[in-house]
C-alpha cells in the first residue's frame, strides 16, 4: 500500500518536472525567436464559438495560411457565445505560452483584462472579427469599417424595399459591439437618405437561429405594415428568412442579413432573402494567421499593403491599430454558389 | 394522497373508482392557468394590431408543440420525484443524427421520425438505467449524460453545421405545408400525445403507480409496485419523446442545422411542467398543466414581442411565473399537512 503510494507520488513528481522543462525550453525558444527564428511560431486564434460555419470558414483560412507561412495555427472556442467560457479558454493559451494570442471577444470589457495578463507573460495580442476597444491589444483585424458595413445592410435593405416602409431588427447578443455599431449606422444612414424609411423595432435573439424566426414572426403580426426585416448575425439572418418564407410573405417582406452562403443560399435564391452582407471570411481567417506572424516576428505593419494574390489592399491605421481586409461583399442569388462556406 | 391510492388494488381496475380516489378532472392549477392564458390572449388582442389572427395563434402553438412533448415525459419524471435535465443535449443529438441521415440518404418522411425517436429513446434508456438501477439522484446522473450526450453531438456535428436540409420536415412546421384545414400538424400530434398521457395518468394502473412512487417511494415499494422498471420507462419515454420533438424543432427551423439546436430547451421545459402545476417535489401533476404551461411560457414570449417590449422582459416575466408556481404548490402542501 505504502509502495504503491510512493510509486504514485514518484510518477506525479516526474510528470511535474517534465511538465517545468518543457515550460522552461518553451521559454528558451520563446526569446530565442528574435535572433534564430527557431521552433515553429505559434498562433492560437480564440472564436466567438466554435461550430458555426462562420468562424470554421475563417478557421479554413487560418489552416490554409499555416500551411503557406509555415506557422503552427491553434483554434479553440466555447460551445456558446459565452464570456466566462471563451475567458478559461484564453487562460489556457495564456498557460501554454503561444507565441501570439489573437481573440474574437464576446465580452471586450471583461477580455481586456485577460489581454493585458497574455501580454505580461510575453505573449503578442490581438482581436480578429470583434474588437475589444480599451484593450492593450496591438492590432485589430478588422472585417470591413462598421460604417461600411451597416451602410451596405441599410442600402441593401432599402433598395430591396422600394426606399420606404417600415423595417425591423433582429439583433442576436445585446453586448455584441460590431452588432450594435452596425444597428447605430444603420438607423443614421436610414434617417438621413431615406426618410420614408422607419426602424419600428428592435429584438435580440440571441445566437439562436429558432429564437430569431420565432421573434420575427411575432414582428410581423405585431406590425402589420413591415416591409423589411434585418437579421444581423449569422444565426439570425437564416432565422428571418424562413419566418418570412413560413409566413408566405415573400415578395411582401424583404430581409437582409450577415449570414454565410451556404446557409443563405436557399433563402437567396427563394426571395426570402434579398441580399446576405458579409466580408470573404476565409480571407479574414487568412489575415488573422498571417498578422499574427508579423507581430510574433516583431515586424511593422505598413499604412496599405497586398497580403497575396487574393487579399490585396489591406490598410492598417497606426493611430487606432485597425488594419481593415477591404469592402463588404454581397451575397445575392447570383454569386452566392461561388462560396462553399 | 399516495396511501390512497396504493389501497385502491389493481383487481379493482375494471370497475369506476370510486370519485373521492381520482382527482377532479381539472385541477386547480389548471383552471388559474386557463383563466390566465385567456386574460393574456385577450389584452394582448386588444393591446396589438393582430395577436389573436391565425397568422399569430397558428405560429405560437407550433412553438408550443415540441416543448408541450418533452414536458409529457417531463411530466412522468417528475412526478416520480425525478428530473431529466438532458434533454436539450438529447435533442442536438436526435437532431444532428436525424439531419445528417436525411441529407445523406433521403430517407422519407416515416423513417426518418422513427430514427429520431429510436435515437431519443436510446438515449432515454441510458438516462434510466443509471437512475432506476443506481442509486444516484436524477439531476445528478442526467446532469451527467447530458454533457456526455453535448459531446456526442457535437463529435457529429464535426465542427461544421449540417448544410442544405431537405424539407421533409416542413409538415411539422410553421409554413403553409404544416397544417391541415388550418391545423398545424405538429401540434395537434402533440394534443394526442398529451391525451393519451392525461388517460394513461389517470385510469392505467401503472398510470396511477407513478404517484404513488413520487408520493413514497418506500411505501410504494412495499406495496408491491416495481419501481425501477416504471421509473425505467419514463426515461425512454421522454427520450422518445424528445426524438418526435428534434424532427419539429427541425421543421421549423432553417435549411441549416446549427450546434445550438435545443440549448437551453431543457428549463423550458422545466419551467413549462412546474407552472402546470406538477410539484417539483413528486406524487402530483398533470399533462394538461404542462401543456397550459408551455402554452403560457410562449403566449409571454411572443407577447412582450409583439408588443414591443425589451426581449429580456420575457425572462423576468417566465421566471416570476415559475416562483408563483412553486410556491403556491409548497403552500398548497403545508396546509395538506396541517389539515
Amino acid at each position: 500500500m505504502l509502495k504503491k503510494r510512493l510509486l504514485q507520488s514518484a510518477a506525479v513528481l516526474a510528470i511535474g518536472a517534465l511538465a517545468m522543462t518543457g515550460c522552461t525550453n518553451k521559454n528558451a525558444t520563446n526569446s530565442g525567436n528574435d535572433a534564430g527564428n527557431s521552433g515553429t511560431t505559434t498562433i492560437a486564434f480564440v472564436p466567438k464559438l466554435q461550430g458555426i460555419p462562420y468562424f470554421e470558414a475563417m478557421n479554413a483560412g487560418g489552416k490554409e495560411a499555416a500551411e503557406d507561412l509555415g506557422i503552427n495555427w491553434l483554434y479553440q472556442g466555447p460551445t456558446t457565445a459565452d464570456a466566462a467560457a471563451q475567458a478559461d479558454i484564453v487562460r489556457s493559451f495564456i498557460q501554454q505560452k503561444v507565441d501570439t494570442l489573437i481573440v474574437a471577444p464576446n465580452d471586450p470589457d471583461s477580455m481586456a483584462p485577460l489581454l493585458k495578463q497574455a501580454q505580461e507573460a510575453g505573449i503578442k495580442v490581438a482581436t480578429a472579427d470583434t474588437d475589444a476597444p480599451n484593450s492593450v491589444r496591438q492590432v485589430f483585424v478588422n472585417q470591413t469599417t462598421e460604417e461600411n458595413h451597416g451602410k451596405a445592410l441599410s442600402e441593401s435593405l432599402m433598395k430591396a424595399m422600394g426606399g420606404s416602409g417600415e423595417f425591423a431588427i433582429v439583433s442576436c447578443s445585446e453586448t455584441a459591439a460590431n452588432l450594435n455599431a452596425y444597428i447605430d449606422v444603420i438607423k443614421k444612414d436610414v434617417a438621413a437618405n431615406y426618410p420614408q424609411g422607419e426602424l419600428v423595432d428592435l429584438v435580440y435573439a440571441g445566437e439562436d437561429q429558432a429564437k430569431a424566426a420565432a421573434m420575427a414572426t411575432d414582428l410581423m403580426n405585431a406590425h402589420p405594415n413591415l416591409k423589411g426585416i434585418v437579421g444581423l448575425c449569422s444565426a439570425a439572418a437564416p432565422g428571418v428568412a424562413q419566418a418570412v418564407k413560413d409566413a408566405g410573405k415573400i415578395g411582401q417582406v424583404f430581409t437582409v442579413g450577415g449570414g454565410t452562403p451556404m446557409a443563405m443560399a436557399p433563402y437567396l435564391k427563394d426571395g426570402s432573402s434579398s441580399a446576405s452582407v458579409l466580408w470573404d471570411v476565409q480571407n479574414l481567417g487568412y489575415l488573422t494567421a498571417w498578422t499574427g506572424k508579423e507581430l510574433a516576428d516583431d515586424k511593422q505593419l505598413q499604412p496599405s499593403f497586398d497580403v497575396d494574390d487574393k487579399i490585396k489592399g489591406v490598410t492598417f491605421d497606426a493611430a487606432t491599430k485597425i488594419e481593415l481586409l477591404g469592402p463588404p461583399l454581397i451575397f445575392t442569388k447570383d454569386n452566392v454558389d461561388q462560396f462553399k462556406y | 394522497m399516495s396511501t390512497n391510492l396504493e389501497s385502491r388494488s389493481p383487481a379493482t381496475d375494471g370497475t369506476p373508482a370510486p370519485r373521492k380516489i381520482l382527482p377532479s378532472l381539472v385541477t386547480g392549477q389548471e383552471g388559474v392557468l386557463i383563466g390566465i392564458i385567456a386574460v393574456l390572449w385577450i389584452l394582448l388582442g386588444l393591446l396589438t394590431p393582430a395577436f389573436l389572427t391565425s397568422g399569430s395563434i397558428l405560429p405560437l402553438l407550433v412553438a408550443v408543440a415540441p416543448i408541450a412533448l418533452i414536458g409529457v415525459g417531463m411530466t412522468f419524471i417528475i412526478i416520480t420525484a425525478g428530473i431529466d435535465v438532458s434533454v436539450a443535449a438529447a435533442i442536438m443529438v436526435t437532431a444532428v443524427i436525424t439531419s445528417q441521415t436525411m441529407v445523406a440518404t433521403g430517407i422519407p418522411l416515416i423513417p426518418a421520425v422513427l430514427l429520431s425517436i429510436g435515437v431519443g429513446a436510446l438515449l432515454g434508456l441510458v438516462n434510466g438505467l443509471l437512475v432506476a438501477y443506481g442509486k444516484i439522484h436524477a439531476i445528478i446522473i442526467t446532469f451527467g449524460t447530458a454533457n456526455v450526450f453535448q459531446f456526442i453531438g457535437l463529435r457529429f456535428f464535426g465542427s461544421s453545421t449540417v448544410n442544405g436540409l431537405p424539407d421533409t420536415f416542413d409538415v411539422f412546421g410553421r409554413g403553409e405545408a404544416g397544417r391541415t384545414l388550418g391545423i398545424p400538424h405538429s401540434f395537434a400530434i402533440t394534443l394526442l400525445v398529451v391525451a393519451v398521457a392525461w388517460w394513461y395518468l389517470r385510469h392505467a394502473a401503472s398510470g396511477r403507480h407513478l404517484f404513488a412512487i413520487g408520493g413514497n417511494e418506500n411505501a410504494a415499494r412495499l406495496a408491491g409496485i416495481k419501481v425501477k422498471p416504471l421509473v425505467l420507462m419514463t426515461y425512454v419515454i421522454t427520450g422518445a419523446l424528445v426524438g418526435l420533438a428534434a424532427c419539429f424543432f427541425i421543421g421549423q427551423g432553417t435549411s441549416t442545422l446549427e450546434q445550438s439546436v435545443g440549448a437551453g430547451r431543457e428549463l423550458l421545459v422545466i419551467a413549462a411542467v412546474v407552472i402546470g402545476g406538477t410539484s417539483i417535489l413528486g406524487g402530483r401533476g398533470t399533462v394538461f398543466g404542462t401543456l397550459l404551461g408551455a402554452i403560457l411560457v410562449q403566449t409571454v414570449t411572443s407577447g412582450v414581442t409583439q408588443l414591443g417590449w425589451p426581449s429580456q422582459l420575457s425572462d423576468l416575466f417566465v421566471g416570476v411565473a415559475i416562483i408563483a408556481a412553486v410556491g403556491t404548490d409548497i403552500l398548497r402542501e403545508r396546509s395538506r399537512r396541517k389539515s
